[in-house]
């Protein structure tokens, strides 16, 4: 393999790491798209925040200001723990109308860089993204975007403890983000 | 007596015409009509707190630059160059000194005045006549943070359009001295007529069950207050009515809906401010609930942005009390973001519902069966503590009545000589004040 990642050059790249996570990525985007979203929220740790930013259409030169600052700002998502379980009980109650009937989704995750690995096996690492939504009889939507992700080594798999969801759109061409990226 | 151009909504019956989400030619005098005329809603004092700063909006369909020039003074401009209509303003916001066309670089003002042409000498032979040549102006006036604009000189003022509603509106808007603070806005974009959008943010008949789902998950995980219709249709509420506004508002504390002492306040020292500024049944003995302003404001607050007729963009912001402390504000706009906006659990699962009532004009049967707001018909009337037209309920069709009331108004005036106000009755106490 060829490594070229800004990772692999300082010295970050691990194979069989880079391989463990990127499978773990892909089992995570089949539970999403089979619609399995308990298994999917078990990914997360007890602490986790599932994050995602407005994007803004700013001057280049202002490109600190296109992504608000945590903390700062209207995200559209902040959620807890218990949020995301509001989120999928509600789903899951067959009145929760937004996804009734549920949308069909398929992520495409890939592009995986691992930006950093601490002593303790804490990883960083982002991916890109493309989710097609199909909703209804023929409501469609693409998003794009990226994740970063804190990891942590449980068991043997891994656990999230923070998602950054970032989307490439200004004004989200979609009715609603009632679907988990 | 002139026959009406527009008689959709029959005010004994309920029945609707739905033909008004749907045709081509409707929406097109609706942006003449309505949203070239009435004072809408375009962004707030706290999207542009310094001299330089401007932020990205719309009047209807058209884009408008809101900034704050040298002086301190709050603009709006069409954001179209006046040489050959290119925008000029491309970001959502941001600080500058002028602003200055992409295409040629015309160059304007904060307060929209063209200020320098290019090669105005060496091309033009020094004929511009820089002083007619300025961005095109709205009129504005602020309520208490919140900017408002006009393209109709022949508008009453913005005080007189909002008339009482603003004796309501300060029950959210005008507690504290230091005002409100906006976050956002989410931005999204829905299928689905501009209208809709608003008459179901004063429509509480669908809350228990549309978002029943929403509603029984944050009882059962965060212990949050149960939204059954059991629960709603107990609620000694009320809805007032003014100029084609709509408030629905609460007594304190037995139909709060959070159980906090001190209402929408988050301490006891906002609390007795708030007292001071209202007085004691506003400041502490009432609360606002749902509130749209005509024709497509929809507080919290929410702008309601026409595309065409079944396509419209929804700006979502989070208002917080700016004597908050910023956790408590970061607090309040986080669980603004989870409960509506493009992710928010309840608001999620009106766009549907939202988008069949809208297309329901296109089909033939629809349009021949109708829709129904007939609840509640009868059921108004003018009472002596409350301005404007009470309904002793908040459950009501009434505000849809009067919404497509205020809608006819519009479309078959001429001009603002054939439009009613109500007249203005509320004992404002306090320091309540068009510059709160
Ligand atoms: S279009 Fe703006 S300068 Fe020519
Ligand atoms: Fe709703």
């Amino acid at each position: 393999m060829t490594v070229t990642t800004k990772s692999a050059l300082s010295g970050l790249f691990d194979e069989t790491l880079w391989s463990t996570i990127n499978s773990f990525y892909i089992a995570e985007a089949w539970l999403l798209d089979d619609r399995k979203l308990r298994e999917w929220l078990d990914l997360f740790t007890e602490e986790m925040v599932y994050y995602m930013p407005r994007r803004r259409n700013v001057n280049r030169k202002e490109l600190d200001r296109e992504i608000p600052a945590r903390g700062t700002d209207l995200p559209y998502f902040e959620d807890s723990r218990k949020l995301m379980e509001v989120r999928i009980q509600r789903l899951e109650s067959g009145t929760a109308w937004a996804e009734e009937p549920p949308s069909r989704t398929r992520h495409l995750v890939g592009n995986l860089l691992i930006e950093s690995v601490e002593d303790d096996g804490t990883v960083r690492a982002k991916t890109a993204f493309i989710c097609h939504r199909s909703h209804g009889e023929t409501a469609t939507a693409l998003y794009s975007g990226y994740r970063q992700d804190v990891l942590h080594p449980v068991d043997g798999s891994w656990k999230i403890s923070d998602r950054t969801v970032v989307l490439d759109a200004n004004v989200i061409l979609d009715k609603n983000l009632a679907i988990f990226f | 007596m002139k026959t009406k151009k527009y008689n959709v909504i029959d005010q004994e019956t309920g029945r609707l015409d739905p033909t008004i989400y749907c045709d081509p030619d409707i929406y097109k005098e609706e942006m003449e009509k309505v949203f070239g005329r009435a004072w809408l809603l375009i962004g707030h004092d706290s999207l542009i707190p310094k001299p330089g700063d401007f932020f990205h909006t719309y009047m209807g369909e058209q884009p408008v630059i809101l900034s704050r020039d040298k002086t301190g003074q709050v603009n709006a401009m069409l954001n179209i160059c006046r040489h050959r209509g290119a925008r000029v303003v491309r970001t959502d916001d941001g600080n500058c000194k002028s602003f200055v066309c992409p295409y040629h670089a015309w160059t304007y003002g904060l307060d929209g005045k063209l200020e320098w042409v290019p090669g105005e000498e060496e091309l033009y032979d020094g004929t511009i006549d820089r002083a007619q040549l300025g961005l095109k102006r709205a009129r504005v006036a602020t309520y208490a943070g919140l900017i408002f604009a006009t393209w109709d000189q022949q508008a009453p003022s913005l005080e007189e359009y909002l008339g009482d509603a603003r004796w309501y509106l300060d029950l959210e808007f005008n507690r504290s001295a230091q005002g409100t603070k906006a976050f956002g806005p989410h931005k999204w974009v829905i299928p689905i007529n501009w209208k809709t959008a608003v008459d179901n943010c004063s429509d509480w008949y669908h809350v228990p069950y549309s978002h029943a789902s929403a509603a029984n998950a944050l009882t059962r995980i965060m212990g949050a207050p149960r939204m059954t219709s059991d629960v709603l249709w107990k609620k000694k509420g009320r809805a007032a009515f003014v100029n084609g506004h709509q408030v629905a508002f609460f007594r304190l504390p037995e139909d709060s809906f959070d159980g906090n002492p001190y209402g929408v306040d988050s301490t006891a020292e906002n609390h007795r401010e708030a007292i001071e500024r209202l007085g004691e049944l506003r400041g502490d003995g009432l609360m606002l609930g749902t509130h749209s302003l005509f024709p497509n404001t929809v507080l919290g607050f929410r702008i309601v942005i026409p595309r065409g007729p079944n396509e419209t963009e929804f700006w979502h912001f989070s208002m917080t009390n700016a004597a908050d402390t910023p956790d408590k504000q970061r607090a309040v706009a986080l669980e603004h973001a989870a409960q509506n906006g493009a992710g928010g659990h309840f608001e999620s699962d009106d766009i549907d519902n939202w988008s069949q009532v809208s297309s329901s004009g296109k089909y033939a049967g629809a349009r021949e069966i109708g829709q129904y707001v007939n609840m509640g018909i009868g059921n108004t009337h003018t009472d002596d503590v409350f301005p404007g037209q009470i309904s002793d309920r908040f459950v009501t069709e009434q505000n849809h009545r009067f919404f497509y009331n205020r809608w006819e108004e519009f479309m078959n005036a001429d001009s603002w000589d054939d439009i009613p106000l109500d007249p203005m009755k509320a004992t404002f106490e306090g320091t309540a004040s068009m510059d709160g």
